[in-house]
């Protein structure tokens, strides 16, 4: 999975040349061999190193404040999301849910790597949901449509239909 | 060795001591009894209202009373000052110094009552009244006073009523297996004051007591209208009531859910629908028929909307062309029967919505109907997967009522052209795409309520879809016969009494809107 989301953000940034990465042990940690240096570990290392590469420093962040939020958010991905428990989805996705009240992106009005990762790592609950669930974290479902629709985004993820209106009045919930 | 010795000696003086006190005390609790006695006695006979209460003896029809028993519901301002005779259950009472308050019930209607020491009622008086067991049936003698402030707590708020006599005429048992006013609590309002709901299984053992609280009595109210909405709006269309027989030979929907009883030397099945017979009354000329009566399924579910046995609602017609005539037919009655209860059963559905709030039931006119396709478009719209030729699930059922309340706001569609793959043998196949059929559902809130087709009025193709279906042709012999001395093409549906009331209501449960249940796990009361 990290293999596949790296190689999708590398699409994204329209890096011409595809990296070769292999893992490393029973977690499957992306490793990139960098030709010029010592290799590098771990999904998010190798992701913001190819930001650079791409010479797309906004994407980290364009203030130091907004550079920590997305640093907080990528840490939130690889240590809450990857491989989280059948019954933290509740606690994750409500949380989430009154993160985003006033947010159009993680890191408030600007798109960041922080959305296209926590977009791919919440991929898989999104899909169970009942459409019932869906209007019940509606924050979130508003964020994760738009980002699947961010150009250059969903790659190899099947989209989630999300409906526009609400079909379930406050009294069913 | 010391309880020899004890023995030897005789009592000790532990014992005797022990003794000496339970005299006293046996002493003491005659005299106190013996005093009560003539207390008593004293009391009785300074009593000047003794005759103006009491228990009454047996009703064993001794004499015809020329008194007019006046309807709780009845008591208004307009019966101001008028003294009458009512009878009614006491729903609580409370004693309070020299008066006692009383809340008389009849059916979902309650008043409040008073009896208070004066020149009519002695203390005496006011104790029996306020000893009076709950549930207890009483005949009162009142007069009617207009009171100034609103009695929000009974149904009859501008009046109470002054008692000068009151009789039991039935005594209730002290102890009840459940309290009314917890049965009729909103579960919300439970939750928060902490106080005490009763549930679905308790009810549904002391049904009888259950059955008495206002939710219940106006549930059942609506239900009988809803049948009386049905005969009457079908009978102003020709239609022709028909009773059918409930034991039959063979299954009419497949086998599997049937109730098979033993029938002599042979066994014979409990009708799954009339199904088999208002189709033989349709070849019989008869033309439009309905039938109201139980209906039987052996299906081994325990969902909140399947019961063993409930009321079913069936109607068959021929019809000239097409059978959207039959729909159309169907879908007015049903309108007929929500503006009926709209128009007449307010106070009921009232009630009801107090404990089970629910929005207002609403539908368009004409009844919105959508095909299969269109439905199944509209569910993958949403996200749902589903193949060309599958049933609807329970929930992608709800879902869809969802979707076409917010795109249609009705609460009530019909989903046309079902998969044939689906739908009984007898069911026509659609002329124009063999995969499909002439056959509908119709649902309320999101769940169906009805099944209907037109059904297959050739008998050459009706042994062909019965083998198709592995059918014992042995068995159906008599009903595919009927069709070949002339049939007219025809179809119907069938609709759940019980399931109708419940979503109309907006219950969660088929066992509320149904008297006495049958589930596989109720067979009592």
């Amino acid at each position: 999975m990290a293999l596949r989301e790296l190689s999708s953000l590398e699409k994204y940034l329209g890096l011409k040349k595809p990296n070769k990465y292999s893992t490393q042990g029973d977690k499957k940690v992306p490793v990139l061999q960098n030709n010029n240096g010592p290799p590098l570990v771990g999904l998010v290392t190798v992701a913001c190193h190819l930001v650079k590469q791409a010479k797309r420093p906004e994407l980290l962040g364009d203030s130091a404040e907004s550079r920590a939020v997305v640093q907080q958010w990528l840490e939130y991905r690889v240590s809450k999301l990857d491989g989280y428990a059948k019954e933290d989805v509740k606690t994750i996705l409500k949380d989430l849910n009154l993160y985003l009240q006033d947010k159009v992106f993680l890191a408030g009005n600007q798109f960041t790597i922080a959305d296209t990762f926590m977009y791919s790592g919440i991929h898989p609950m999104i899909v169970d949901l009942a459409i019932q669930e869906k209007e019940q974290y509606v924050n979130v479902t508003r964020w994760f449509d738009h980002i699947q629709h961010y150009p250059g985004v969903r790659h190899h993820l099947p989209p989630v239909a999300v409906l526009r209106n609400r079909i379930y009045t406050s009294r069913h919930h | 060795m010391r309880a020899t010795e004890e023995d030897q000696q005789g009592p000790s003086k532990k014992a005797l001591k022990k003794q000496q006190k339970e005299a006293e005390k046996a002493a003491k609790k005659a005299e106190k009894q013996a005093k009560l006695a003539a207390e008593q006695q004293s009391t009785e006979e300074d009593d000047f209202a003794k005759d103006r209460y009491g228990v009454s003896a047996m009703v064993q029809s001794q004499q015809k009373l020329d008194r007019v028993l006046v309807l709780v519901q009845d008591l208004t301002p307009e019966k101001a000052d008028q003294r009458i005779w009512l009878r009614a259950r006491v729903h609580t009472s409370r004693a309070k110094g020299k008066q006692c308050f009383l809340v008389l019930r009849q059916q979902q209607f309650n008043v409040q009552a008073l009896v208070a020491v004066g020149d009519r009622a002695s203390k005496q008086m006011v104790k029996f009244a306020a000893n009076i067991t709950k549930e207890s049936i009483v005949d009162v003698e009142a007069v009617v006073r207009k009171v100034e402030q609103k009695i929000e707590s009974c149904s009859q708020q501008d009046v109470e009523l002054h008692i000068e006599r009151i009789f039991v005429i039935s005594q209730a048992e002290p102890r009840l297996p459940l309290q009314l006013d917890d049965a009729v609590r909103p579960d919300a309002d439970g939750e928060e004051e902490g106080r005490a709901t009763v549930n679905q299984d308790t009810k549904l053992d002391n049904r009888v007591i259950d059955l008495r609280t206002t939710t219940s009595q106006a549930i059942f109210r609506l239900q009988s209208g809803v049948c009386q909405l049905f005969r009457d709006t079908l009978t102003n269309k020709g239609f022709v009531e028909i009773q059918t027989p409930k034991i039959i030979s063979a299954a009419s929907e497949g086998g599997a859910n049937v109730f098979t009883v033993s029938y002599f030397k042979t066994s014979a099945y409990l009708a799954q629908s009339p199904q088999l017979y208002k189709q033989m009354c349709i070849c019989a000329d008869f033309d439009k028929v309905f039938c109201v009566g139980p209906v039987f399924r052996a299906e081994d579910s325990n969902t909140h909307r399947h019961l063993t046995e409930f009321v079913g609602l069936d109607i068959e017609m021929a019809f000239n062309y097409h059978y959207h005539e039959v729909i159309d037919s169907i879908t007015d009655t049903m309108v007929q029967i929500f503006k009926g209860l709209r128009d007449n059963f307010q106070t009921e559905i009232q009630t009801v919505n107090k404990q089970f709030p629910s929005e207002p039931f609403k539908f368009l006119e004409p009844t919105l109907r959508l095909e299969y396709t269109e439905a199944l478009a509209m569910l993958r719209e949403a996200g749902v997967e589903m193949g060309d030729e599958d049933d609807l699930s329970t929930p992608n059922e709800k879902l869809l009522g969802r979707l076409v309340k917010e795109k249609y706001d009705t609460d009530f569609y019909v989903l046309d052209k079902y998969p044939l793959a689906v739908r009984p043998f007898y069911t026509m196949p659609d002329p124009n795409n063999p995969k499909y059929s002439n056959s509908y559902d119709m649902f309320m809130r999101g769940e169906e309520i009805l099944s209907g087709a037109q059904r297959i009025h050739d008998a050459q193709l009706l042994t062909e879809r019965a083998t198709h279906h592995q059918i014992d042709l042995e068995k159906i012999k008599s009903y595919i016969d009927s069709f070949r001395f002339g049939a007219p093409p025809h179809g119907g549906g069938g609709i759940g009494l019980e399931r109708v009331c419940m979503l109309y209501l907006g219950l969660h449960n088929v066992r509320q809107t149904s008297m006495f249940p049958r589930d596989p796990k109720r067979l009592t009361p």
